[in-house]
This record gives structure tokens, C-alpha cells and sequence, in this order.
């Protein structure tokens, strides 16, 4: 009983931090699992998302939901730069298209700092969820227990439009066989460039609801795109329940893990990813199987 | 406008640029001054890991975020070999060549068993280990201030130490140039023919008896002995070295030096690397701060300007089009 | 096919053009400014700091606090006019060596002044020192074999933990929880703090009775290490942290089950931007540092005027400060270094220096060490008008040795 009170609130963040790693991944996993190009600069586009929203906020209902469309809108025009600069190199393969995406990640963070500075920005949420909650005896924040409703929603909502409608249809199928998609008059850049922008607008909507957490700043970037390669490629890419089983057992490694050995917390999170990611390649098993694994493990 | 084909024969289009970059890595010492030449010191140090990485990369299919962690080891071992007075340039390249490869071979059986981006992730969950290690160690790496004021190095025993820029410049030369030509040699010979058909025609190797997998661990292996060669003569240059050497941003930065550089080419590798410490620490001296911004142009305009690499324009004869094959 | 024939050979003499632009560029420009400075000739300041990479919001203070002492004197130092040549030490260590060597071989610098980063110092120092040229620092200083070169403006990494130390032990009514991140400037910062603190008595209240590290960089989220706090028992926490960790750490305590327990830290937690990020979160913290803005003095009226006058209004950060003192110590250095000042008469007349008179007050350098000994305050965040700042509440004990 003891043991559980003392991580139950490290257990519960991981819901909330694994929640939004699914959100700040979700967009990555789409555009390589079925766009195949890896996108570098997805932090990028998850900090723009963050710095959009925190210079609208002033603390009002209205603030809050205007900072989310214009993160949203911000992270779709991203995306269509993205696009743009990858349509050309649509049959050269990954490298090429990692090693531009990587440049535009470099260049995107300098315009970054010289806009907003190098400190980090605040954004101010509205005062009935900035404060804090008391469940089971134990403070916690209440913005992190409505993000968990939040992007629950968005994950149910994301199975949904991938799995049961005719966009996602298309999606899935184009991640199959381009040609075939062609051939039923769907011109090719517009796949693209609707992966993209869609893509974009998921990391730039991920960067306006987690600015509250892991708010804007010079490292928000990259932390965030290192933990979505984690995620995507625990959960296998392309995967939408592949990567929410990913982010939440990253999540809780990162919280739950590092609260009962805080002694290996700086080698849990790679450590555990080189095991899955081995432990999956000898079973050739499937990746959601891996990435629980390594979550029940922790 | 046919271009003659004595221009395309193999050794006018290797001899030629090689010949220029020779020339000009013996002459060019004479008109730099010290940090001038500690820059090309650092080039050079670069790109024998970029070598390592077109090893993997460009000869085995096998592209790797974390050749860095090699590199990190075998600058750890100088610098270890440095403060317990083992000051011997020679016998620290040898030890750390071979503490690093004993450190590729325990990590490649772990690594080579994936493949695709797999292999990608799995080699940077590696490298990252390893700087965490290198960081956490303290007894032995001095943790994340790293080892500092590393005693200079005497080429051979009973040589004079390298006290100037100037004369461990010609050390990191001469041994660049030796440990090319060897990876030269060996990637010329039918090894390099066996990699490069592993890569393309797996399956087939396979059936044919081929034990491919040994195959790509023995490359593993020796593309981190390689990458440890290249760390200790790091260690020589800054005499400093941290965690920080093995960052995932080091292993980004020479692998894509060696696209860059064309894949399949050493030289063209370590023209890639010479252009990132050029664009990195030359020409961001009057942006302080922009180093990143500029090499991110960099990447951008190569990725549409080069495609196949500052060393394929000139290695690789036009294609034919409409041809046979 | 013609066409692109012709472009193929073109890229390539592009590419080649380039290379040798570069290789061209880089043998003349070794060749300019080699006369040293002559009477009142012009002189070259170096200065490193953080422009880019993993500690990069910690940088541009060190540049705005000597360039406002040069702003507010005519750009000159010890009566000669200043070019200062900015670098940038990216994540710290290896990255600065070309940058310190560009700066003593072609700018021919008579002092490096900055340097963010413990690494850095250790990477830079021994080269400044083989080739004569003081650092006079203006960041972390850790442990460093030889100082003949080293001159520290803000302090031993473990100066703040040891002020702090005495005092909780006998101001806090039991056992304290103390956290650091997961670096050597951490180690030292906490050692200090820890060592200070049993020997006045106090008892550590975490696992095992030893300091808690935090992955550095990559803990974004410090809930999972607050919740042990409570359960431990502890009265207080003391913690080190910097930059991006600082504003995490403080808004994650402040809504946690530690949130009632006293929050006290190295000053570094609410300084400058970070305090602003943090906003209400941070009301209550006590810190301890070598400056406050509201320290009464003609030097610190001058330096916090300055300041506020430039940059909209806000008071300077501690670390604006020591760079305004690197500049003023190197000013009076220069001016006795004699009309044609080298490195090496730069360095003895900063070893010569005695009372330094500073917007912190007066202090002087350590023989031993070359570190400031000065005295430490205990501060507080509390509202000073219409916005949060550290407001000084008492002194604490002068160190340095």
C-alpha cells in the first residue's frame, strides 16, 4: 500500500507525460509510416506550435482556444513548406530527404531564437486549470488531468479518421502503393502535400496544448523530436495504436521508471529502447508487443 | 560537347581530384597560421570518422546515428593512455583502434541483428548510452568536464613531444593518409565488391553460402576500429575531450558529410567533413552564434544543388539515358 | 542531354570553385592584423559564451553585461579603444577550442573575457595559458590545476551551496532534500551545499542520506523526483538549477505534493528570464547569491540604471553583473599594463588588483584560487512593485579562500 501511494502520482504523470509524447509523435509517425519522409524538423514545428500559442495567451477561455488555431494553422503552413521542399525528392529516398528536413530543422531553430529570444516563453493557461487538484490524498495539476482527457479524445479521434473513413482509407492505401492511389486519380503531390500539412498541423496543435508542460524554448525542439523517434519507432511507424502504446510506456519510464531507480535514470530511456528495439528484431514480433514490453519491464 | 573518355577513366577521375586535395594538404600549412592549421588537424580527425561511417553507411546499407560512440571511445582511451603517461602517439592510435573495436564487436552483435531505421535508432540508443557512460564514469572519464590539458604526444618513443599546431598537424596527416589508404586498399579488393553486393543483393548472397550477417558484423567491427583511430588523433588536437565529442550532433554531422561526399567515397568523405568544420568554426566566426544556421543552408542547397554528392559530380560519368543498361 | 551534361560539369566547378574559395579565404585572412597595439592604439577583447546550443538562454548575458560597461565608456578599456570578437562556445567544451585559438592566433586578443560552461573552462584554459593570454571568467568555475590565467568574476561552483549550507541548518526545523542536475557543475554546487550543512549539523532527508541528480539535459518533468519529497519527511529542499531545468523544477514544485514545503536554491533559479517564465510560481523561493538589485550603493545605482535604461525597464541579472566587472577589472588592468599592454602585463596587473569596487560591493580576488572572496545575501521573490523580483532579506557569511 505504501509503495503504491508513493508512485501513484509519478504513475499518473506518465499517463499525462506518455499522452502528450503520443500527440507530439503523432504527426511524425503519420508522415513516415506512410508518407516515408522523416522529418527532422517535427520539433521544430512542435516549438512554433508553442511559441504561436504562448504570445496570444493572456489566461481567458478565448486566448487559450484562438492560441490553439493559430499553433494549428502555424504548424499546417509548416507543413506545406515541408512539402514544397520534399516533393522534388519524392524518388531519391530517405537520406536526402532527412538531410533537408535536418537543414531546415537548423535553420527553422535560429529563426526561432531570433524571434522570440532565447528564453523560454510562458504561456499563461485560464485560472480554473492552472491551479492544482487533490486526488487520493496527493496534489496534482489540473491542466495535466484535462490534457489527459484531451488528447485521449484526439487519439480515439485520430483511430477514427485513419480506420474507419475514406480519407484515411486513402492514406493508408497510399502508404501501401503510391502508383495505385495515382491510378484512381488522386495526383500523387496532392497525397503529399496533404500528409504534410496534416502533419504539421498535429505537431503544431502538439506544441500549442504542451506549451503548458514542456513550454517553449532554444531546447524544446529537440528534446521533443528525440522522444518522438522513440515513440514512433517503439510503436512502429505508421502505427497510430502502435505509437499511443509507445508514448505511454515512454511516458511511464520516464516517471514511474525514474521514481523507483533513480539511480538509472539516465540510461532508462535508451537503454530500454535498444532492448525493444533488439528484442523485436530476434522475435520479429509485432512493435505494439515490443513497446509494452518494455514498458511492463520498467 | 562529348566529353573525351579518357576524362571518365577510373584513374583520371580518382587521380585527379586526389592529387589536388594532396597538393593542397601539403602546401596549404605553409600560408596558415596556427588555428588555420588546427582546423584542418580537426578535418582530418573528422574525416576518418566520416570514412567509418561510409564504411557502414554507403558500402554496407547500413546508416548509423551513433558512430560517434566509437569515435568517443577511442578519444577516451588517449586521453586515459595520456594521464597515466603512456604519451606515445603510435602506441595510443593502436590501443585505441583496438579498444574500439573490442567496444564496436561487443555492441555490433547487438546492433547488426536490425536494419532500416531500426539499425538507425538502435546505433543512436547506442551512442547515447555511451556518452551517458561516458559522463556518469567519473573515476575513469573525469564525468561531464571531461579530460583537460592532455599531455602532447611524441610521434614514436624517443621522439621530441608535438608542442605546436604546426607539428601535430603533420602527425594527424601522415597518420590519415596511412589508415586511407589502407581502407583504400581494402574496399578496392574483393571485400569492398563483397559489401557492396551484400547490400544490394542480400537474399541472393545468402543462398549463395554467403554468411552475410558476419559479413556486416566483421564491417561493424572494422568501421569502429576506424572511428577509434580517428577519436585518439581528436584527442590529439583539442588535447581535450568530454561526452559532448559522442553527441548524436557529431554523428548527424559526419554522416551527412559523408552524403555529401557521395557515399561509396572516402574522398569524398573526407571532403565532406573538411566542408563542415569549414562552414562550423571558419566561416560562423563573424555570426557568432549562427554556426547551426549556416550549416542547415549548407544542407539545403546541397540536398538540391549536389545529388550526388560533392564527390559523385566528379567521379560519376553522365548518365545515358534511353540506353541499355 | 546537353543540358545536362553542362550543368553536371558546372556543379562541379561550383563545387570546386568553392573549396578553393575557402582554402583561398582562410590563407589571407591569417596574414591581417598582426601589429600589436601601439599607444593608444585600438586593442582586441575576446569573449565566449553560449550562442547556440544546450545553453544558450544562459548566454547572452554574459555579452550584454560588457557591452553595456563598454557602451557606458566610450567603447574603451584603460583608455584604448576596444574591437570586441564575440564566440561562441555552442554545447561547451571541444566546440570552444577553435574558437579560443581563432581569438589568441589571428585576433590576437589581450584577454578572453565569459565562458558559460565548467567544460569550457577546461578545454579553454590551458590553451590561454600556453600562449600567455588571461581568461578572466565570467560563468561556472570548477577546480583547475593551473590558475597563473584564470580569473574568476562570480565564483567557486561550490561558493553558493557553502553560504547556504550554515543557514538552513540552523534556520530549518529538521531534514532537508537536496537536488542537482546530473553534470560536474551540479556535483560541485551540491557538495558545496551538502558539506556546509552536515557539518553545521543538518541531516540530508533524501535516499541514502545523498543529494538526488537529475538527468541533464533531458528531465523536462521533475514530478516523479518531487514525490518522494513529502514522504521523506523533509522540512526544505535546496536545489541547483539553471536555465530551462530552473523553470521547470519551480513549476513543477509548485504544483505538487512538495508544495508546501520551503523551496530554497542557489540564486540562479529565479534570475533574469527565468524568473519571468516562472512567474507566481516562483513567489516565496529563497535564494542565495553574490548580488541582488536592490544592494544600496553608487556603483550599483550606475550599473542598475544602465541596465534598466537599455533593456526596457528590468533589473540586471547577477550575471550581466560579473561581466560588467570582467570589463571593469580588465579597464583598470589595461590602463596599468602601460601604453603598449600585452597579455602577459594585462595579467600580472589583474594579479596586482586589490579592492575591486563592484555594483555588488567590494571584494578581491583569492591568491590561491583567483576567485572573488565576497560575501553572499539571502533573497527572497516577493512583489517590489508590479513585478516579481529577488528582494534582499539578510546577509549571509563572506566566502573565498
Amino acid at each position: 500500500m505504501g509503495a503504491i501511494n508513493t508512485h501513484f502520482v509519478p504513475a499518473l504523470d506518465g499517463v499525462a507525460y506518455g499522452l502528450l509524447l503520443f500527440v507530439a509523435a503523432a504527426g511524425l509517425t503519420l508522415l513516415f509510416g506512410i508518407g516515408g519522409v522523416l522529418n527532422i524538423a517535427h520539433g521544430t514545428l512542435f516549438a512554433l506550435g508553442g511559441y504561436l500559442a504562448a504570445s496570444v495567451s493572456d489566461g481567458s477561455w478565448s486566448s487559450a482556444f484562438l492560441g490553439l488555431a493559430v499553433a494549428t494553422v502555424g504548424g499546417t503552413l509548416g507543413g506545406g513548406l515541408l512539402a514544397a521542399g520534399t516533393l522534388p525528392l519524392a524518388d531519391r529516398g530517405h537520406l536526402p530527404q532527412a538531410l533537408l528536413t535536418f537543414g531546415l530543422s537548423l535553420v527553422g531553430a535560429d529563426v526561432l531564437t531570433t524571434v522570440y529570444g532565447t528564453d523560454e516563453h510562458p504561456v499563461v493557461i485560464p485560472k480554473s486549470v492552472n491551479g492544482t487538484v487533490q486526488i487520493f490524498g496527493h496534489v496534482y495539476p489540473t491542466y495535466r488531468l484535462m490534457f489527459i482527457v484531451v488528447a485521449s479524445v484526439l487519439a480515439l479521434a485520430g483511430t477514427y479518421v485513419l480506420g474507419r473513413t475514406r480519407a484515411g482509407a486513402l492514406l493508408r492505401a497510399a502508404a501501401d502503393d503510391r502508383e495505385m492511389v495515382g491510378a484512381m486519380g488522386y495526383a500523387p503531390w496532392r497525397v503529399h502535400a496533404a500528409l504534410c500539412g496534416a502533419a504539421g498541423a498535429l505537431a503544431g496543435l502538439a506544441g500549442g496544448l504542451g506549451a503548458p508542460i514542456i513550454g517553449p524554448g532554444p531546447d524544446t525542439a529537440d528534446k521533443v523530436l528525440m522522444l518522438s523517434m522513440v515513440v514512433i519507432v517503439l510503436g512502429r511507424p505508421g502505427s497510430v495504436l502502435g505509437a499511443f502504446g509507445a508514448a505511454i510506456a515512454v511516458g511511464e519510464i520516464e516517471t514511474l521508471g525514474v521514481s523507483i531507480s533513480s539511480n538509472w535514470a539516465p540510461y532508462l530511456l535508451f537503454g530500454l529502447m535498444a532492448v525493444a528495439l533488439v528484442v523485436r528484431t530476434f522475435r520479429g514480433s509485432s512493435a505494439v508487443g515490443a513497446g509494452a514490453a518494455a514498458g511492463a519491464h520498467a | 560537347m562529348r566529353i573525351p573518355a579518357v576524362l571518365l577513366s577510373r584513374p583520371v577521375r580518382i587521380g585527379v581530384p586526389g592529387a589536388v586535395l594532396a597538393v593542397f594538404l601539403l602546401i596549404a600549412p605553409s600560408s596558415f597560421d596556427g588555428y588555420g592549421i588546427s582546423l584542418m588537424s580537426k578535418a582530418l580527425a573528422l574525416g576518418v570518422l566520416a570514412v567509418s561511417v561510409s564504411i557502414l553507411a554507403g558500402y554496407s546499407g547500413l546508416p548509423t546515428m551513433g558512430q560517434a560512440a566509437p569515435f568517443l571511445v577511442g578519444a577516451y582511451t588517449a586521453g586515459v593512455m595520456s594521464t597515466h603517461g603512456h604519451t606515445v602517439g603510435v602506441l595510443q592510435l593502436l590501443c585505441g583502434t583496438l579498444v574500439a573495436a573490442a567496444f564496436a564487436a561487443a555492441t555490433g552483435l547487438v546492433a547488426i541483428r536490425t536494419r532500416g531505421v531500426a539499425f538507425l535508432m538502435t546505433t543512436l540508443a547506442l551512442g547515447e548510452l555511451t556518452v551517458t557512460a561516458a559522463g556518469e564514469w567519473r573515476s575513469l572519464t573525469g564525468g561531464t568536464d571531461g579530460m583537460y590539458g592532455i599531455t602532447p604526444i611524441q610521434p614514436l618513443p624517443g621522439m621530441a613531444a608535438l608542442s605546436s599546431d604546426r607539428s601535430i598537424y603533420w602527425f594527424v596527416l601522415t597518420a590519415t593518409a596511412i589508415v586511407i589508404a589502407v581502407v583504400w586498399w581494402v574496399l578496392r579488393s574483393p571485400v569492398g565488391k563483397l559489401l557492396l553486393a551484400c547490400r544490394d543483393h542480400e537474399a541472393r548472397m545468402r543462398s549463395a553460402g554467403h554468411p552475410v550477417t558476419r559479413y556486416q558484423w566483421l564491417a561493424y567491427v572494422a568501421a569502429g576500429a576506424l572511428a577509434g583511430f580517428g577519436g585518439v588523433l581528436m584527442c590529439t588536437v583539442n588535447a581535450y575531450v568530454s561526452p559532448d565529442d559522442g553527441s548524436f550532433s557529431n554523428s548527424a554531422l559526419v554522416l551527412l558529410a559523408v552524403v555529401l561526399g557521395g557515399a561509396t567515397s572516402p574522398l569524398g568523405a573526407l571532403l565532406g567533413a573538411g566542408l563542415i568544420v569549414a562552414t562550423q568554426d571558419w566561416l560562423s566566426g563573424p555570426f557568432p552564434g549562427h554556426g547551426p544556421l549556416l550549416l542547415g543552408l549548407m544542407f539545403i542547397v546541397a540536398v538540391y544543388a549536389l545529388p550526388d554528392g560533392v564527390a559523385g559530380i566528379r567521379f560519376r560519368a553522365p548518365k545515358r539515358r534511353g540506353g541499355p543498361a | 542531354m546537353f543540358s545536362s551534361r553542362v550543368s553536371v560539369r558546372l556543379r562541379a566547378a561550383v563545387a570546386v570553385g568553392a573549396v578553393t574559395a575557402l582554402a583561398a579565404a582562410g590563407c589571407s585572412s591569417s596574414t591581417s592584423s598582426k601589429s600589436s597595439a601601439k599607444g593608444d592604439a585600438p586593442i582586441n577583447i575576446g569573449l565566449i559564451t553560449a550562442l547556440s546550443g544546450s545553453n544558450q538562454a544562459l548566454g547572452p548575458d554574459h555579452l550584454n553585461g560588457f557591452q553595456l560597461y563598454l557602451d557606458t565608456h566610450n567603447d574603451m578599456l584603460g583608455g584604448h579603444k576596444v574591437t570586441l570578437k564575440v564566440g561562441d562556445e555552442a554545447n561547451g567544451g571541444a566546440a570552444a577550442v577553435p574558437v579560443a585559438k581563432k581569438m589568441i592566433e589571428q585576433d590576437h586578443v589581450l584577454a578572453i573575457a565569459g565562458i558559460v560552461a565548467t567544460p569550457t573552462i577546461q578545454a579553454v584554459v590551458p590553451i590561454a595559458t600556453a600562449a600567455g593570454v588571461p581568461v578572466v571568467n565570467t560563468g561556472g568555475r570548477p577546480t583547475v590545476k593551473d590558475v597563473s590565467h584564470l580569473w574568476t568574476m562570480s565564483f567557486m561552483s561550490t561558493d553558493p551551496g557553502s553560504s547556504m549550507g550554515p543557514y538552513m541548518a540552523q534556520n530549518v526545523p529538521g531534514s532537508v532534500y537536496a537536488f542537482g542536475p546530473d553534470y560536474q557543475g551540479g556535483y560541485d554546487q551540491l557538495r558545496g551545499f551538502t558539506e556546509a550543512y552536515t557539518k553545521a549539523g543538518g541531516k540530508l532527508a533524501n535516499d541514502g542520506g545523498k543529494a538526488t541528480f537529475t538527468p541533464f539535459p533531458n528531465t523536462t518533468d521533475f514530478t516523479p523526483f518531487l514525490s518522494k519529497v513529502k514522504a521523506s519527511g523533509a522540512k526544505a529542499i535546496y536545489c541547483f538549477y539553471t536555465g530551462q531545468n530552473a523553470i521547470d523544477f519551480v513549476k513543477d514544485w509548485s504544483q505538487s505534493d512538495a508544495k508546501d514545503i520551503p523551496l530554497y536554491a542557489a540564486g540562479f533559479i529565479t534570475e533574469g528570464g527565468a524568473l519571468k517564465a516562472e512567474g507566481q510560481a516562483a513567489a516565496g523561493i529563497i535564494t542565495t547569491m553574490n548580488y541582488s538589485p536592490d544592494i544600496s550603493s553608487a556603483a550599483n545605482r550606475q550599473f542598475v540604471s544602465a541596465w534598466s535604461q537599455k533593456y526596457n525597464g528590468e533589473a540586471p541579472p547577477a550575471t550581466a553583473m560579473y561581466s560588467w566587472d570582467a570589463a571593469s577589472v580588465l579597464d583598470q588592468a589595461i590602463a596599468k599594463a602601460g601604453p603598449n599592454p600585452t597579455p602577459d602585463a594585462v595579467n600580472a596587473a589583474i594579479k596586482g588588483m586589490g579592492q575591486i569596487d563592484s555594483p555588488r560591493g567590494t571584494w578581491q580576488l583569492s591568491a590561491d584560487t583567483h576567485v572573488p572572496v565576497q560575501k553572499w545575501y539571502l533573497r527572497k521573490v516577493e512583489m517590489d512593485g508590479t513585478a516579481l523580483a529577488n528582494v534582499k532579506i539578510g546577509d549571509l557569511a563572506t566566502i573565498g579562500s
